[in-house]
C-alpha cells in the first residue's frame, strides 16, 4: 500500500512537470487543446463527485457550467474594468447560489427522480437563456473579451496562449486537487457512506439529504468555475453551453474515463477532447461515434478507461506473481 | 368565447399526444424501474419513418399502421439484446444505456434526414376544416384527439379487463412476486417495453403533420413527458392522464395569456407539486 502511494506520488509529479514544461516545446495549437482539456477536466471531475462518489445521476450539470460562463461573459460586458478574477468569481458564485437553490428543491430525491428533476431544471435554464435575449444574446450567443491580469508590479497579457495556459493550469489544477482533497475529508467520506448505506448513516445520526445537498452545491461551484474559464477561453458563450448537450458531454467524459477512480474523469476529458478533435477532422458525424463508443463501454467496460488500465495492471501483476509462485514451488519441490 | 374554446381544444390535442408518449414511459418505469431516455427518440424516429414512407407510398393510413409496428420491433430488439444485458449491473447502467441509445438515434436521424425541419402533407379529407358550433377547427386536430382517446380507452380496457392487463398491473406493483408466481416476467417486460415504443411511435406519426418534424422534437416532448410523470406520479396511468391534461391546458393558455413566461409555467407547476406532494399526485409513497 505504501509503495503504491509512492508510485502515485512520483507519477503525479512527473505529469505536473510535463504539464509545466510543455509550452516550451509544443505548438500553440497543442497548448490550446491542452487548455481545453484542463478546463473540461474540472468539469468532468466535479460531475464525477456526484456520479461516482455520491451515486447520483444528474442530468443538470450543464446548467452550472452555462451559468458560470454566461455570468462571467455578461458581467465582463456590463461592468467596465472588471478584472479577470472578478469575472471568474462572479460566474462561480452565481452557479453556486443557484446550485444551492436547486439542491434545496432536490433534497428528498435520489435515483431516477433525481435524474429527471435535474434534467427538467436544465431544460428550464436552457429555455431561459434562449428567451432572455438582452443578457445572453439568445441564439446569437455572447461574445466575451478576455481582460489582462494586473498583479500590481506586472500585467499578464492574457491574449497570449501560453500565459492563459499557465493561469488555467494553476487555478483549475488547484481546484481539481481540492476536489481530490474533499474526497479524503470527513464530509467526503460521509457522502461516500451515504451512497453505500443510507439507512445506516441515518441511524448513526447523519442527515443524508443535507449531505447530498452540500455535495450538489459543491459540484455546482466547481462546474461554475470551469464555466467561467470556458467563457474566457473560447471568448464566446453560445446557448449550447447551458444545453442538455453540455450535460451529455460531462456524462460521456466521466463515463469513458471511469467513475470508480478519482482521476478517471481527467483521463476521460483528455480522451474526449482529443478524440473529438481527431474525429472532427475526418467526419462531421463524430457525436455518433462517441455515442457508439459510449454504448459499447456501458455494455462491455462499465468501469471505463481507468478500469481497463487497472485490470491490465492487475493482469500483469498476476502474471508476474504467478511466475515467482511457480519458482518458489519448484524450489520447495526439491 | 370562441377563442377560449379553441385554446381548450389546442390544449386537449397536445394533452392527447403527451398521454400517448408518457403512458408507455410510466408503465415501463413502474415495471422495470428503468427511466427510458430513449422513449422520446422512438417518437422522433417514427415521425421520420412516416415522412419517408409517405413520400414513397403517398398513403398516410399505411404510415399509421406500419411505423408503430416497426417501432414495436425495434423496441423489442433493444430490450432483448441491450437492456437485458446490463440489467445485472443495476439501474444506473440501464439508465445510461437508454441515454446512449437516445444519443445514437438522434445522431443517426441527423445523418440520414439532415438537420432541416421536414414538411409533411397528410392529404385526403384530414386536410380540411370542420365547423362545429360556429368554430372552424382543423379536421386533423380532431383526428389526433380521436386517436388518443381511442388508444386511451383501449389501454384501460386491456389493463383493467384482460388477464394480460392484470399481470401487467401486478408486475408494476411487485415484479418479483409476479415472477415467483410463475409468470415469465422477462418476456412480459419485453412486450411492455415494445408496446411503449409502439405507442410512442404512433404519437410520433400523428405529431408529424401537427407540429413539424425536426431534430429537436424528441427533447421537447421528453422533458414534457418527464414533467407529466413527475406530476402524475411514477407508474400511475391515471396520473399520466390527469397530468397530461393539466400540462396541455397550461401550454395552450400560457401561450395565450403569458407568452413571455409560458415556458416556465409547467416547471412552476412541477415545483409546486414537488414541494407539496413529492411522490406526485397519484404516486404511491415508496
Amino acid at each position: 500500500m505504501k509503495k503504491d502511494s509512492k508510485t502515485t506520488q512520483i507519477l503525479g509529479f512527473i505529469i505536473l512537470l510535463i504539464l509545466f514544461s510543455l509550452p516550451f516545446v509544443a505548438k500553440p495549437y497543442t497548448i490550446n487543446l491542452l487548455t481545453e482539456m484542463i478546463i473540461f477536466s474540472l468539469y468532468a471531475v466535479s460531475y464525477n463527485l456526484l456520479l461516482g462518489f455520491g451515486g447520483l445521476l444528474s442530468f443538470g450539470h450543464g446548467m452550472f457550467l452555462g451559468l458560470g460562463a454566461f455570468t462571467a461573459g455578461a458581467m465582463l460586458q456590463r461592468i467596465p474594468g472588471l478584472p479577470f478574477f472578478g469575472a471568474v468569481l462572479l460566474g462561480t458564485l452565481t452557479a453556486t447560489v443557484i446550485g444551492l437553490g436547486v439542491g434545496c428543491l432536490l433534497l428528498r430525491h435520489k435515483g431516477s427522480y433525481y435524474a429527471l428533476l435535474t434534467l427538467a431544471f436544465n431544460a428550464l435554464f436552457h429555455a431561459l437563456a434562449i428567451k432572455w435575449h438582452g443578457v445572453t444574446g439568445g441564439d446569437d450567443g455572447l461574445p466575451v473579451k478576455r481582460p489582462n491580469i494586473n498583479l500590481g508590479f506586472v500585467e499578464l497579457p492574457m491574449f497570449d496562449v501560453t500565459v492563459f495556459y499557465y493561469v488555467t493550469l494553476v487555478v483549475i489544477g488547484c481546484a481539481v486537487l481540492f476536489c481530490w482533497y474533499f474526497t479524503k475529508t470527513a464530509m467526503g467520506k460521509t457522502v461516500l457512506l451515504v451512497r453505500e448505506n443510507e439507512e445506516r448513516m441515518q441511524f448513526i445520526g447523519y442527515n443524508p439529504a443535507v449531505s447530498r445537498m452540500i455535495l450538489f452545491t459543491l459540484t455546482a461551484f466547481f462546474a461554475g468555475l470551469a464555466g467561467s474559464f470556458y467563457a474566457l477561453f473560447f471568448k464566446f458563450v453560445g446557448v449550447d453551453a447551458i444545453s442538455i448537450d453540455m450535460t451529455t458531454t460531462a456524462l460521456l467524459m466521466t463515463f469513458i474515463g471511469g467513475t470508480k477512480s478519482f482521476f478517471g474523469p481527467v483521463l476521460g476529458a483528455g480522451f474526449y477532447i482529443y478524440f473529438q478533435n481527431f474525429l472532427s477532422n475526418l467526419t462531421d458525424r463524430w457525436p455518433l461515434f462517441m455515442g457508439i463508443l459510449f454504448v459499447i463501454m456501458v455494455l462491455f467496460a462499465p468501469q471505463g478507461l481507468s478500469g481497463l488500465i487497472r485490470s491490465l495492471v492487475e493482469l500483469f501483476g498476476r502474471l508476474g506473481n504467478g511466475k515467482t509462485f511457480r519458482k518458489e514451488k519448484n524450489v520447495s519441490g526439491k | 368565447m370562441n377563442v377560449i374554446i379553441i385554446f381548450i381544444l389546442h390544449g386537449l390535442v397536445y394533452a392527447g399526444l403527451l398521454f400517448l408518449v408518457s403512458s408507455g414511459l410510466t408503465l415501463v418505469f413502474g415495471m422495470m424501474n428503468v427511466l427510458n431516455f430513449a422513449h422520446a427518440s422512438f417518437y422522433m424516429l417514427a415521425a421520420y419513418f412516416s415522412y419517408s414512407l409517405l413520400k414513397w407510398t403517398g398513403n398516410f393510413w399505411l404510415c399509421l399502421l406500419i411505423c408503430p409496428f416497426l417501432l414495436f420491433v425495434i423496441g423489442a430488439l433493444i430490450e432483448r439484446f441491450l437492456l437485458r444485458k446490463v440489467h445485472v449491473l443495476g439501474h444506473l447502467h440501464e439508465l445510461l444505456l437508454t441515454f446512449g441509445i437516445a444519443f445514437i438515434i438522434s445522431e443517426m436521424v441527423k445523418w440520414i434526414w439532415g438537420t432541416a425541419p421536414l414538411p409533411i402533407q397528410v392529404g385526403g379529407f384530414l386536410d380540411g376544416n370542420v365547423t362545429i358550433l360556429g368554430i372552424i377547427y382543423p379536421t386533423y386536430r380532431f383526428f389526433v384527439l380521436f386517436c388518443s382517446i381511442m388508444i386511451g380507452l383501449l389501454m384501460s380496457y386491456l389493463l383493467l379487463k384482460t388477464r394480460m392487463g392484470i399481470t401487467v398491473r401486478s408486475a408494476v406493483d411487485d415484479s418479483e412476486m409476479v415472477n415467483a408466481l410463475g409468470v415469465n416476467t422477462p418476456r412480459l417486460f419485453m412486450f411492455v417495453f415494445a408496446l411503449g415504443a409502439a405507442l410512442s411511435g404512433l404519437a410520433g406519426v400523428i405529431a408529424g403533420p401537427l407540429l413539424s418534424i425536426n431534430i429537436g422534437m424528441a427533447t421537447a416532448i421528453l422533458v414534457d413527458a418527464f414533467v407529466v410523470i413527475v406530476i402524475g406520479g411514477f407508474g400511475s396511468l391515471i396520473g399520466a392522464v390527469v397530468a397530461s391534461l393539466m400540462i396541455g391546458q397550461i401550454q395552450s393558455f400560457g401561450a395565450l395569456l403569458f407568452p413571455k413566461i409560458s415556458l416556465a409555467l409547467i416547471y412552476l407547476l412541477m415545483a409546486i407539486v414537488l414541494i407539496t406532494k413529492p411522490s406526485g399526485l397519484f404516486g404511491e409513497k415508496k
